[in-house]
C-alpha cells in the first residue's frame, strides 16, 4: 500500500506537478529520501544541509506534526498520508 | 530582434529585487521607464544582475521565504527560469546551513561562464558553467580563523566579490562583521585586508578582523584601487587591499550602506549616509558625490523628497550607475521608492513607487 506524500502547491513543480507522490517507506525520514531519489533537489527544498527540517517547513502525520512525535525517525504506518506543509509565518521577515 | 531578446540594443535595463519579487524597468532615453514583473513574484530577492558577457542571462539569488534560496537564471528576461543541477549548498552533514544568498556576481570578461555567489553563513560559491552547478571555495571555509566569526545584525553575509580583471589568481570578498579578504592564489587561501579601516564597536579599534564592511567597489581602470562603504566610515586603498585610508571628508555620518562610481570618471564616487535610526540624515533624502576620490562630498537633493516624515534608506545593493556617459545613478530605498538621475547625480525623478522594500538594483546597458 505504501504511503502517500501530500505536497505544497510551490513544491509540485518539482514533482512533476503532482500534488501526490507515493513511496514505500517506514519512517518520516525513509519517505523523504524516496522523495529524493524519485526527485533529485527535493530534500533541499524540505531540510537544511544539517538534515533538520527547514524552519517554516512542516510534515503531519495524518493530523500530527512529527515536531511533536520523533521527528523524522516517527514511523509512519502502511497507507498513511503526510502532508508537508509550511508555516503561517506573518508578514513579518529578515531585511537583507 | 533575435529570439529570447526582449529589448533593442541600446536599452538600459534596471533589475529590482525586493522583498517581494524581481522588477526591470526599462528605458531607451532614460526618460521614460516601463515596468515589467513582478518575476519570482512573492520571493525574497536579494540580489539580481544581468550578465552580458555571452547573451543575457538574468541571475536571481531567489531567497524564498520557505523551501531554501537558489540562484535561479533566465534567458529571457524573467519569463521562464532554470534551477541549478547542482545548487548552492554547504556539505550535508557538516553542521552549516544556508540561510540566504546576498550577491551573484559574473567573473571576468575572459571567463564568460564564470559566476561568483556570496552567501550567510558566509562562503563563496562559483559556477563555471553559467550558474547549472555551484562549488564551494573550500579555503575561505578553512580560514584559521572561521570560528571566530560572529555575525552582525544583517548576518553572517558575504555581501561583495570584486575579482581582478586579468590576474585569475586574485579577487576580493567582503563579509559583513570580518571584514575585507583578498586570494592571491585562485582561492586556495585568502588574507585579511583591514589595515586601516575601523571597528569602534569592538574594545579594539583597528583588529585583524571584525570590521563590518558593508559593500566594496573596484575601480573601473586600476585594478590596486578599491573603495568600501563600512559601519565605520568610507575608505579607499590604492595597494590592492593592503592598507586603506578614511575619505568620510564632509560626510554628516559614519554610517551608510551602499557605494557606486562613474565607470567613466572613477573619481566621481556615490553614497547615501544615515543617521542613528538608519534613514536620512534630516528631513532631506540625499544622495552623496564626491568628484575627487571622496576628499570632499557633494549633497545631491534636486528631485529628492523631503519633508518631516521622509525618513528613506537604501541597503547595500540598492544604489548603482549604468555604463553610460554622463553616467546614469539609480538608488531603490528600504520603503519601495526607486529614484534614477540620468545627468550624474545633478537631478533625480522617482521613476517607481510603492514596491516592496528594494534590496538591490542593478543597470546593464544592451
Amino acid at each position: 500500500m505504501g504511503v502517500t506524500i501530500r505536497l505544497p502547491g510551490p513544491l509540485r513543480e518539482r514533482a512533476g506537478r503532482r500534488a501526490a507522490v507515493h513511496v514505500e517507506a517506514a519512517t518520516v525520514r525513509q519517505a523523504l529520501d524516496a522523495l529524493e531519489h524519485r526527485f533529485p533537489g527535493m530534500r533541499f527544498a524540505l531540510c537544511e544541509e544539517t538534515g533538520r527540517l527547514r524552519p517554516y517547513v512542516n510534515v503531519f502525520l495524518e493530523t500530527e506534526n512529527i515536531r511533536d512525535l520523533q521527528g523524522l525517525e516517527t514511523p509512519v504506518p502502511d497507507g498513511a498520508t503526510l502532508h508537508v506543509l509550511h508555516s503561517v509565518a506573518g508578514g513579518a521577515g529578515a531585511g537583507a | 530582434m533575435p529570439a529570447g531578446r526582449k529589448y533593442p540594443k541600446g536599452t538600459v535595463v534596471l533589475a529590482v529585487g525586493t522583498k517581494r519579487g524581481l522588477f526591470l524597468l526599462t528605458s531607451r532615453d532614460r526618460r521614460a521607464w516601463k515596468p515589467d514583473g513582478p518575476y519570482l513574484a512573492g520571493r525574497r530577492i536579494f540580489h539580481a544582475v544581468l550578465d552580458t558577457r555571452d547573451g543575457a542571462r538574468l541571475f536571481a539569488a531567489d531567497n524564498g521565504d520557505f523551501y531554501g534560496s537558489f540562484v535561479r537564471y533566465s534567458d529571457d528576461f524573467g519569463r521562464t527560469w532554470k534551477d541549478p543541477v547542482r545548487t548552492i549548498a554547504f556539505p550535508e552533514g557538516g553542521g552549516l546551513a544556508l540561510k540566504n544568498i546576498w550577491i551573484v556576481e559574473p567573473g571576468r570578461a575572459a571567463e564568460p561562464k564564470t559566476v561568483f555567489a556570496g552567501t550567510d553563513p558566509a562562503a563563496l560559491f562559483a559556477s563555471r558553467d553559467g550558474g547549472r552547478t555551484w562549488e564551494l571555495n573550500d579555503g575561505l571555509q578553512r580560514h584559521h580563523t572561521r570560528a571566530r566569526w560572529q555575525p552582525g545584525a544583517g548576518g553572517l553575509c558575504l555581501n561583495s566579490i570584486v575579482v581582478h580583471p586579468t590576474n585569475p589568481r586574485r579577487m576580493w570578498v567582503a563579509i559583513s562583521a570580518v571584514g575585507v579578504m583578498r586570494t592571491d592564489d585562485g582561492g586556495q587561501t585568502w588574507t585579511f585586508c583591514n589595515k586601516g579601516t575601523r571597528a569602534d564597536f569592538l574594545p579594539e579599534k583597528y583588529p585583524e578582523f571584525g570590521q563590518c564592511v558593508h559593500r566594496l567597489i573596484p575601480h573601473p581602470v586600476n585594478p590596486d584601487i578599491l573603495y568600501q562603504q563600512n559601519h565605520c566610515g568610507v575608505y579607499v586603498t590604492t595597494n590592492a587591499g593592503n592598507s586603506w585610508t578614511e575619505i568620510r571628508g564632509n560626510l554628516p555620518s559614519d554610517f551608510g550602506f551602499p557605494m557606486a562610481l562613474d565607470r567613466h570618471h572613477p573619481e566621481t564616487i556615490y553614497t547615501v549616509v544615515e543617521d542613528d535610526t538608519r534613514s536620512n540624515v534630516g528631513d532631506q533624502f540625499t544622495v552623496y558625490r564626491s568628484t575627487d576620490a571622496g576628499r570632499r562630498w557633494q549633497r545631491l537633493t534636486r528631485g529628492l523628497p523631503k519633508g518631516p516624515t521622509v525618513r528613506l534608506g537604501v541597503l547595500r545593493h540598492g544604489m548603482c550607475t549604468d555604463a553610460l556617459d554622463p553616467c546614469g545613478v539609480y538608488a531603490g530605498t528600504n520603503t519601495g521608492q526607486l529614484f534614477a538621475s540620468r545627468n550624474r547625480g545633478d537631478s533625480w525623478k522617482m521613476i517607481a513607487d510603492y514596491l516592496p522594500p528594494i534590496y538591490s538594483v542593478t543597470a546593464t546597458v544592451l
